[in-house]
């Protein structure tokens, strides 16, 4: 920690915890309006069929039933693309491939495509009416594995997409000649993975309110991650002008990129508007995990060469792209899978290629980590088999192959900074990896210590919007209000925030009040996603507020009559620099502003729009220390280490926080979550908490995180992100300790027993045969 | 009275007593929740697999989703709004403040019940009592290292207390 802070670096309390303790916090399922209706939506029974006839006359006459809405009721009826693609952030226009869906589509692609949505004045009634919706499909033949989906039988779920192709990407990070590169090599390793459609799975479930005032404007109560462009994306979607639109998130109870799309919002506002009423919508749990996208599964071939002494020659990744019914912004997941794959390791070789493949499944776009985990399965995986082949220690490798500061890092931006090859050393020596690694257990419980680096992005830039904005307002009292509109959806940025604006104005943490949650009051801000919100939401509230502070120092020195330049500024004091006595409380400044202004009045605030052009990766470095069970096949996590380097630590609990929940979530992407489909109906069968397994307290193992502090040049007082970082480390490190244990390498997730106790089985063959000859 | 009619029936929660109009198929989650106006507890999964919807009903923890409303009449029902006493928090809501245990919020107040109802029964627990107390309480935010590092601190600041 860097003593010459006095808010920065601090474990403060997040604002929002007292309400969230005492159960006051309200989400959106707890506000109820007057006159408020429930909503429900019929959804596929099938995976892929045409839409015949929806007949809702019996619906409609169920007492208690206020609205009931098909595409019928869709006018203007607008094709559109997911992920709010169609808002002017898009400035090039989206490829008409990707708008590819309706609110209401003629066709299902899916079990839980909508169909229908009732408004009903209770929720019985509700089901009712949606039970007594009559739908003929005309049944036509489904495909759930993209492998299958582009044979040449395969039931085509688009007419516009050939082989069920939705979109071909090649990375524009490739470079060089892989073949060249790999005849040049000296160990070429190569091999197929497969990962998962992840369901993100906040605890709290999808929920909306929308309702229409006498003007025809709308208002939405959303946990939508980026409430800014969905509401540019909704007034085309419903061709209404943006400001006739007003979107308001409520306490949100995570995200993890689900709410990057649309949830229950459009619906709930066709509903709205023709009942003339309010209307809430729900999902059910069930409901939740079809409705809502998973993160996009992959399968993928990779090839790594490299020279005897570790470096690596070339690298190159085809790959399949698992879509659901939908493309959505996949291709935006696709991009990051593709750029993290080829760009995080210094190689002069390197090409990436993916097709984008329909299935008759629920949507794929992004969830935490957006691309970055799928890929890093499998390299991070390579590398470890290549340090094998080469006789090189699976650290020594990595540190061969790291980028640097100053490096063009996968965004093709040069690295601003970079301090992961400390995370690695600093990790293997804490956990005694040289000793561990030499290791050897016998009998049925087998040890095993396995490690995995990453690097990610901190916002988009270069490829995406991302636009921040902050407003700063002091009240009398010498507090102020921050205006905002990151969406903090748990993640504690609103406290990371006020700490950053309290420390470039001078005053305490608690002094700063979060105003948020409101498009009718806040600037724009793009929202909560990418781990761009400290980065470049940070960026902007520190702009804004040394506006704010030039202007209280501008005015303190009036008052004290000195030039400002003598002035500084600290714990709610400016004082003159060579005569620290010499002082004036912030709150006395401010009231001469208001009050004593003598036509000279003014408020003290702080306004900046911030459009970042570039992004800093942070970095992390994973070792996991595991136990096998080779009789069932069992696997015990013993320890995680994590040594992670997000540049300067604002809030040690808050960045601890996102680590240890990124832990968890990538335990459960590593070892038990798993989207499985019933080839016979399509039906997810994993579609509930006893067949889709969260980790629990029981399944988390000693965890230690260690922060590497290297402040970044760009960064809020030298901060990077961490939102996403532990995700992609988790899962490849826990594969490369079951190597180590067992000597069985695993490429497909979930990492079950069955397929280690079948890899040991193929192994122990192999051993056998090898005797032989 | 017919227990399968609509009718009033008494609840008390939060050692205050409440008359419902109650339809027999309610749980006590939409008697809480809906007739009563008390959202600090959290409605997600309706199977009793995430505990979000944990109360305390005679000093043991439950998941009010599974519970039909009308076996609980009469009975002592504590929710998370019943934690607070006056303006003071209860030690378990001051130490998930103030070790960083928060982050969405969703599952808090049914960590804090299952907590709470362990602390009562044990003041003294293992870390291992701990983690299988809170193991019916699903998080996606925290890994639980530091709700479990909260809980134990009370438990000590308790054994210090005597």
């Amino acid at each position: 920690m860097n003593t010459d802070f006095s808010v920065i670096g601090r474990r403060l309390p997040r604002p929002d915890a007292y309400d969230k303790v005492t159960g006051s916090a309200r989400y959106t399922a707890d506000i109820s309006l007057p006159g408020m209706l429930t909503g429900k939506v019929l959804r596929s029974a099938v995976p892929h069929a045409g839409i015949l006839k929806v007949d809702t006359s019996r619906a409609e006459e169920l007492q208690g039933v206020k609205a009931v809405v098909t595409d019928k009721d869709i006018l203007p009826r607008k094709k559109f693309a997911g992920g709010f693609l169609n808002t002017p952030a898009s400035p090039k226009g989206v490829p008409p491939a990707w708008e590819d869906q309706y609110i209401f589509n003629d066709r299902v692609r899916y079990v839980g495509d909508a169909i229908a949505a009732v408004a009903a004045s209770d929720e019985i009634t509700a089901e009712e009416a949606i039970r007594l919706i009559d739908v003929a499909y005309d049944k036509l033949p489904a495909v759930f594995d993209p492998r299958d989906a582009i044979g040449p039988e395969a039931p085509r779920i688009h007419d516009s997409a050939e082989n069920n192709i939705a979109w071909h990407m090649s990375c524009p990070l490739s470079e060089g000649d892989v073949e060249k590169g790999f005849q040049g090599a000296d160990c070429v390793v190569e091999g197929e993975f497969y990962t998962t459609k992840q369901a993100p799975f906040p605890l709290e479930p999808s929920a909306a309110i929308a309702h229409y005032d006498h003007t025809g404007r709308l208002t939405i109560y959303t946990q939508c991650q980026l409430p800014h462009l969905a509401r540019s994306s909704l007034a085309d979607i419903l061709d209404m002008p943006a400001g006739m639109i007003r979107l308001i998130n409520p306490y949100v109870g995570g995200h993890f990129g689900v709410r990057l799309d649309f949830g229950p919002e459009l619906l709930c506002a066709v509903l709205a508007k023709k009942a003339g009423r309010p209307v809430k919508l729900e999902y059910e749990r069930e409901e939740d995990f079809v409705a809502c996208h998973t993160r996009t599964g992959f399968r993928y071939g990779a090839k790594m060469g490299f020279k005897k002494d570790g470096a690596m020659t070339a690298v190159q990744i085809k790959a399949m792209a698992h879509l659901g019914g939908y493309i959505s912004r996949a291709a935006a997941v696709g991009s990051v899978f593709m750029s993290m794959g080829i760009g995080n390791y210094k190689c002069p070789n390197r090409q990436a290629e993916t097709d984008f493949v329909y299935t008759n499944t629920s949507k794929s776009y992004a969830m935490r980590g957006f691309g970055n985990p799928a890929v890093s399965w499998g390299i991070e995986q390579m590398m470890d088999e290549a340090s094998e082949s080469l006789g090189i220690d699976p650290i020594e490798i990595r540190l061969k192959n790291l980028k640097q500061a100053g490096d063009p890092g996968s965004s093709g931006l040069p690295i601003p900074s970079l301090a992961l090859e400390e995370c690695i050393k600093v990790g293997a020596e804490k956990i005694g990896w040289q000793e561990k690694r030499k290791r050897r257990s016998h009998g049925s419980k087998r040890y095993g210590i396995g490690m995995a680096c990453m690097m990610h992005n901190s916002g988009s830039q270069p490829f995406g919007h991302e636009r921040s904005s902050a407003f700063i307002k002091f009240n009398e009292d010498g507090s102020a209000g921050l205006i905002v509109h990151p969406c903090d959806p748990g993640t504690g940025s609103w406290g990371t925030l006020a700490q950053i604006a309290a420390e470039e104005l001078g005053v305490r943490a608690e002094d700063i009040r979060i105003i948020t949650g409101d498009t009718d009051l806040t600037m724009f801000d793009v929202g909560s996603k990418a781990s761009r919100v400290i980065f470049n939401t940070g960026n902007a509230v520190k702009m804004a507020a040394r506006e704010a502070r030039a202007r209280m120092i501008e005015r303190a020195a009036r008052i004290l009559g000195i030039s400002s330049e003598a002035l500084d500024v600290k714990d709610r004091y400016v004082y003159v620099r060579s005569d620290p006595g010499k002082r004036v409380p912030v709150a006395e400044i401010v009231r001469d502003a208001i009050y004593h202004s003598e036509g000279k009045g003014e408020d003290i605030t702080g306004i900046c729009a911030f459009d970042p052009t570039t992004t800093s990766p942070p970095s992390q470095a994973a070792f996991a220390e595991i136990e096998v069970d080779i009789e069932k096949g069992k696997i015990k996590l013993l320890r995680i280490l994590i040594v992670n380097d997000s540049g300067t630590v604002i809030n040690p609990d808050t960045l601890e926080g996102q680590i240890e929940g990124g832990i968890a979530q990538g335990i459960g992407f590593a070892l038990t979550e798993h989207f499985v489909i019933d080839p016979e109906t399509g039906k997810l069968t994993t579609d509930n908490l006893e067949t889709y397994k969260l980790p629990t307290t029981l399944d988390m193992p000693e965890v230690n995180i260690l922060h590497i502090e290297r402040p970044d040049p760009i960064g809020p007082f030298g901060a990077k992100s961490v939102g996403e970082s532990s995700p992609i480390t988790i899962a490849p490190a826990i594969a490369n300790a079951v190597y180590h244990a067992t000597g069985v390498r695993v490429r497909e997730l979930p990492i079950t027993p069955e397929k280690i106790l079948e890899g040991l089985e193929k192994k122990a063959d192999r051993d056998i045969r090898a005797h032989c000859l | 009275m017919d227990a399968t009619e609509k009718h009033i029936a008494e609840f008390i929660i939060n050692g205050e007593s409440h008359e419902v109009i109650l339809e027999p198929h309610l749980t006590l989650v939409e008697v809480i929740r809906d007739k009563l106006g008390l959202t600090g507890t959290k409605h997600s999964c309706s199977t009793g697999l995430c505990g979000a919807c944990t109360v305390i009903i005679d000093g043991n923890p439950v998941n009010s989703c599974l519970i039909l409303a009308v076996t609980v009449k009469n009975k002592n029902i504590l929710t998370v709004e019943g934690l607070v006493e006056g303006n003071t928090l209860h030690p378990v809501q001051e130490a998930f403040i103030h070790h960083g245990a928060v982050q969405c919020g969703f599952c808090t107040p049914g960590m804090l019940m299952s907590a709470k109802a362990l602390l009562d029964k044990k003041p003294d627990p293992e870390e291992e009592d701990v983690k299988i107390a809170l193991s019916g309480n699903l998080c996606r935010c925290t890994g639980y290292v530091k709700v479990i590092d909260a809980v134990m601190d009370v438990a000590d600041q308790m054994k210090q207390e005597g």
